[in-house]
C-alpha cells in the first residue's frame, strides 16, 4: 500500500484502498483518499460542484480530502472538508461530484466512504471515532439509518464509537 | 464488505454550520458521559481477566 506525507497534519494519512459501486453494472471500483492542498486547486473546476471548495482549501484550520477511483486519480468523485477539534473531528463539508447526485448517479458509495474516512482519522487521532456534523432536517433519519449517527439537537448530529467502527470495517480493508 | 447505498434519489451532502460555544460544551459533556459508560461497561471483564491470569 503506497503511503503518503499529509502536509499540515501530525500522522501519516494511507492512501486507504476501498471501492465505491457502478449503479448501472453493479461493478466495484477501488478508491483511494487523498490530501488536497491549494496547490491542487486546478483538479476542481468551479462548475462542478455546488459548495466553495477553494474557501475550505484556503482554511488552514481545514483539511480537504478528495476520492477518486484508483485507475483514474484524475476523476474526483467526492470532496470532503474535515477540520481537528482536538477531541473529535467536525465535518464541514462533504459534496459529491455533479455526475454522482440525484436519479442518474453514476456511483454508490461516494459519501458513505468519505464518512467512514473521516472516522477513521478520528479513531487514528486518538478520538474514539468521534465525528460531528449538521444534517438537512428531511435527512436526519435517513443518517440515523445509513451511518448509525446519533442526533444530538436541531440538526446537530454525531458518530460515536461503535458506529464509527462499522462504517470503518465496511469501507477499509484491514 | 458491504457498501452503504444511498437511495438514487437522495443525495448525501453535509453543509455544517460552525457550532456555537454553549453547543460544543454541552457535545463534549455527552461524549464524556458516553466514554464513561462505555468504560464501565468494559471493567468487569477486565477485572475477572486479570483474576483468571492469575490464577
Amino acid at each position: 500500500m503506497k503511503r503518503k506525507k499529509q502536509k499540515g497534519l501530525d500522522f501519516i494519512v494511507e492512501k486507504l484502498t476501498n471501492s465505491i459501486e457502478n449503479t448501472s453494472t453493479g461493478e466495484v471500483f477501488d478508491t483511494e483518499i487523498v490530501e488536497l492542498t491549494i496547490k491542487d486547486i486546478a483538479q476542481i473546476k468551479k462548475s462542478g460542484w455546488v459548495f466553495d471548495w477553494t474557501k475550505e482549501l484556503n482554511d488552514k484550520s481545514k483539511t480537504v480530502y478528495k476520492l477518486t477511483t484508483t485507475n483514474n486519480p484524475t476523476i474526483i468523485q467526492g470532496l470532503l472538508s474535515i477540520e481537528d477539534k482536538q477531541d473529535h473531528i467536525f465535518m464541514h463539508l462533504i459534496e459529491s461530484a455533479k455526475f454522482n447526485k440525484g436519479k442518474a448517479k453514476i456511483y454508490f458509495g461516494v459519501p458513505g466512504n468519505l464518512v467512514a474516512f473521516a472516522c477513521k482519522i478520528s479513531v487514528d487521532k486518538g478520538y474514539e471515532g468521534f465525528l460531528a456534523f449538521d444534517a438537512k432536517s428531511e435527512l436526519i433519519k435517513h443518517y440515523e439509518h445509513s451511518l448509525g449517527a446519533t442526533h444530538f439537537r436541531g440538526l446537530r448530529m454525531f458518530i460515536q464509537t461503535n458506529a464509527a467502527i462499522k462504517l470503518i470495517s465496511q469501507y477499509f480493508k484491514s | 464488505m458491504g457498501l452503504i447505498k444511498e437511495p438514487r434519489d437522495v443525495d448525501f451532502t453535509v453543509k455544517s454550520e460552525p457550532w456555537t460555544e454553549e453547543e460544543l460544551a454541552d457535545f463534549r459533556k455527552l461524549m464524556k458521559e458516553i466514554k464513561s459508560k462505555k468504560n464501565r461497561l468494559r471493567l468487569p471483564l477486565t477485572k475477572s481477566k486479570r483474576k483468571k491470569d492469575l490464577v
